[in-house]
């Protein structure tokens, strides 16, 4: 037999193995048929397993799981999520992504924050100098769970680890007042106005005092013109007007030195400038 | 029909980076006679193992025709009617001798009673009876070329094919080989052998064929080659003066009390001869003294290079 | 032109009988599929499903060991000692050197594997279970993937040293058992050549893992009697195929 006949018969051959190939595998559902997981061992396990190329094994499992996690039409891949990146992060603890992605993972696709919570608390003790972790939880808690109090620990802590951003005592003063609790709000934001060390963080620290205390101001100057038209029966012509029956003892003014905007005609009060922070 | 016949023979080898190229065979043309003991002869490396590795198909050639009785060498038809004998052969050594023979005659899916036949009668003709269960990792070198040439003639090949059939033998396993060859002459086999060891060839071959550096510089019958090329005649002669000598012929050495007369020309003999009797000496020998194929040989290298 | 292979394939299997290594890997083999009466003791329940797991496993890997190891051994070494111009000078042509060469692996193959399964069987019987026909059955998906591997391994062992023949044919095995894997693989791919590049590999590489039916046998679940099929087709063809390789490669090579 020459050899180009040989060829020939070669492609051919290789064309009939793809047939049947192709035959093959229109006998099963690939889809259908799949298992996501059969098992994984657990981190110490793979870490006894890995030779020594632990941080290879968690980078590959890493890919591989985040590959895996975008396979969209697997529906049940989150069955073991929290466990992979357990895995993961114990074979490799100080390898800070997939904390991250992993808590994106599970916040985002598997829709499941309090297990991005527990996989960000166990980064935080693991790399217990970084500041990142505590403000991605604070953030989840913040966004998602509006759990304020558990964000404001949170950012509390994240504020506390070093080369921490200014931006994060922000937020933890930003969760004291979505508590409704202006008052210890007011003094944190003053803090931070006080201290600020570049002009942005004065803005800011500027904008919340004053929306603040004029939220704690109005409030209390209605009342109190509510007060002086039930004695009067008319509306006070202007604000100082409070002072003389006593009804107030002082006016107080915005965070600007301004007088807040009084119309004595049907008693409306307001102030300079507007924010809507407490929209949620 | 020439039993074997080599036209324009080719072969190059590229270097291990594919640059360079190395010729080693440079356009031989060989052709052997029915009967006929072939010598193949060569310094190391003149390409004497390339030429029959083409020949048996191991390697391919860039150019030229192999024939084995007409038909291209790397055919089965031809195949069937050689035997080989490589360079150093080495067979199974997990085999005993008759397991080799068998393994061999079933390459050439013969009837097993004529197998076990003509097993039996080799084993007999290259001397190995006794030794046909011993396993060949046992074996001496003798032994295993023995049984190389018992396994060449397992389908009773016409033509033999040997490359280096006497290196590493002592002088006594040589004898014998050459007693074998011989005798598979006498049988009408055609044999082509390789060697560089001058001796054997001498002794045995018809044709010579003198490979240097990929070329045959000279082919020819071996009693021709030497016939024509008689260098000198000596005269031995004794009980002589020395004086009276000289002035016969004053080309002369002593040796023993006896004086050897060289004489390039034949036509001078007798009258040397004549002259010494005149003078009452004794002729001991009158020899004519042939050029031997290693000056043959020694000369052609010269001349190359 | 047929009979001649025979003395080929015999001497084939002589060679590989008589090779230590081939004995020491059917012993282990043997070994291995014996203690897996003694892990089965270490299990709670069916110790019966533990037993045939890791008898299975250890009957696989052993055969796929001995597999690769005579393949890549047997041509080179053939040619290494030289005892290739032996039967090349001989009416022998290559092509008939490497169908020889194939079918006296697969026979020293099908010894190795009925020794190593028939103790199995034994084994089987004597801890109380009975014949299994999806057994027999594995053993021969088994033996057509091992047919396969060493067809690779012959060919590889046509042109390169048993090193490299090890690395390439252990690497195609891998392959060959996550050929899957391509086709989630290609989703990820953007550039359509890419694909059609993963796509051709798809058919080209082996593909092993269809002869791995021990999930089947073991938990008893239905076979698909078209995908064995199938799957039996695909290794005929296959190794055909690289027969063909094996022997347009052999064919050009010079023994130097």
């Amino acid at each position: 037999m020459n050899g180009k006949l040989l060829t020939v018969i070669l492609l051919s051959l290789m064309l009939l193995a793809a047939v049947f190939q192709n035959r093959y595998d229109s006998t099963s559902n690939y889809f259908g048929d799949r298992n996501t997981f059969v098992s994984l061992p657990t981190g110490k396990a793979l870490r006894i397993l890995s030779f020594g190329y632990q941080n290879l094994t968690a980078d590959l499992l890493f890919i591989w799981s985040i590959q895996f996690y975008s396979t969209y039409y697997l529906t049940n891949r989150f069955d073991f999520l929290e466990r992979v990146f357990n895995t993961i992060t114990d074979i490799s603890p100080r390898y800070k992504e997939p904390y991250i992605i992993g808590a994106l993972i599970m916040a985002f696709e598997a829709k499941d924050i309090p297990m991005a919570l527990r996989l960000l608390d166990k980064g935080s003790r693991s790399i217990e100098k970084e500041w990142f972790f505590d403000h991605e939880a604070g953030y989840y808690c913040y966004k998602y769970l509006k759990d304020y109090p558990q964000a404001e620990a949170y950012y509390a802590r994240a504020s506390l680890k070093p080369s921490a951003p200014s931006f994060l005592k922000r937020m933890k003063a930003h969760m004291v007042y979505l508590q409704d609790d202006p008052q210890v709000a007011y003094q944190m934001w003053l803090d931070i106005y006080e201290h600020a060390r570049d002009r942005l963080e004065k803005d800011a620290g500027f904008n919340h005092l004053y929306q603040i205390k004029a939220e704690i101001d109005l409030p209390f100057l209605q009342q109190k013109i509510a007060l002086f038209r039930e004695n009067f029966r008319r509306f006070p012509s202007f604000l100082a007007e409070l002072v003389r029956p006593g009804i107030a003892t002082a006016i107080p003014r915005d965070f600007s030195g301004n007088d807040y905007q009084y119309d004595p005609r049907n008693g409306s009060l307001k102030a300079l400038r507007v924010f809507n922070w407490k929209q949620r | 029909m020439k039993t074997l016949e080599i036209t324009n023979l080719k072969k190059s080898f590229r270097s291990n980076f594919l640059i360079r190229k190395y010729h080693i065979l440079k356009g031989i043309d060989i052709s052997v006679e029915q009967g006929e003991i072939y010598g193949f002869l060569g310094p190391n490396g003149a390409g004497k193992t390339t030429t029959i590795k083409c020949i048996m198909g191991l390697i391919f050639p860039d150019e030229g025709e192999i024939l084995i009785n007409g038909q291209p060498s790397r055919s089965i038809i031809a195949r069937q009617q050689i035997g080989f004998l490589p360079e150093n052969p080495y067979f199974y050594d997990y085999l005993s001798a008759s397991e080799l023979l068998h393994f061999s005659a079933s390459l050439f899916a013969f009837p097993a009673a004529y197998a076990r036949e003509r097993i039996d009668l080799l084993i007999k003709l290259v001397g190995l009876e006794g030794h046909e269960h011993l396993k060949l990792r046992k074996f001496s070198k003798g032994m295993i070329q023995r049984l190389g040439m018992a396994q060449a003639l397992i389908q009773d090949p016409v033509c033999l094919i040997l490359d280096e059939p006497f290196s590493g033998l002592d002088p006594i396993g040589r004898k014998e080989f050459r007693d074998l060859i011989l005798a598979l002459k006498s049988q009408g086999k055609t044999i082509f052998f390789s060697s560089h060891i001058l001796q054997d060839m001498e002794m045995m071959v018809d044709k010579v064929g003198i490979i240097i550096n990929g070329r045959i510089s000279r082919q020819g019958q071996l009693s021709e080659m030497i016939a024509s090329s008689t260098q000198y005649h000596e005269i031995v002669c004794s009980r002589i003066n020395e004086k009276q000598l000289a002035l016969i012929n004053p080309n002369f050495i002593s040796r023993d009390n006896q004086f050897i007369i060289t004489l390039d020309n034949e036509v001078d003999i007798n009258l040397v001869v004549e002259s010494i009797i005149h003078n009452s000496g004794l002729i001991i020998a009158v020899n004519s003294v042939k050029k031997t194929l290693e000056d043959i040989f020694l000369n052609e290298m010269k001349e190359v290079q | 032109m047929k009979m001649n292979i025979k003395g080929l394939v015999f001497n084939t299997f002589k060679e590989s009988a008589r090779n230590k290594m081939f004995y020491l890997l059917v012993f282990f083999g043997i070994i291995f599929a014996l203690s897996s009466k003694l892990i089965s003791f270490l299990t709670l329940g069916d110790t019966m499903k533990v037993l045939k797991d890791t008898g299975l496993a250890a009957i696989n890997f052993f055969c796929v060991l001995i597999a690769i190891f005579t393949g890549i051994n047997l041509v080179y070494k053939e040619i290494e000692k030289k005892t290739i111009y032996n039967i090349l000078s001989k009416p022998v042509t290559r092509d008939h050197f490497i169908i020889g060469k194939f079918l006296g692996l697969a026979l020293t193959m099908l010894v190795a594997l009925s020794a190593m399964s028939g103790i199995f069987f034994f084994l089987v019987l004597l801890v109380g279970g009975g014949f299994d026909f999806k057994i027999l059955l594995y053993f021969l998906m088994l033996y057509l993937e091992l047919l396969i591997i060493m067809a690779i391994s012959l060919l590889f062992s046509s042109f390169s040293t048993p090193i490299l023949s090890f690395i390439f044919t252990v690497s195609l095995y891998l392959i060959g058992h996550i050929m899957w894997t391509f086709n989630e693989f290609k989703m990820l791919l953007h550039s359509q050549l890419w694909v059609k590049f993963t796509h051709a590999l798809y058919y080209i590489l082996p593909n092993l893992d269809k002869f791995n039916i021990k999930n089947e046998v073991v938990l008893d679940l239905p076979l698909r009697i078209g995908a064995i099929l199938f799957s039996i087709l695909y290794a005929l063809v296959y190794i055909l195929a690289l027969l063909t390789v094996t022997i347009l490669i052999f064919r050009k090579r010079e023994f130097q």
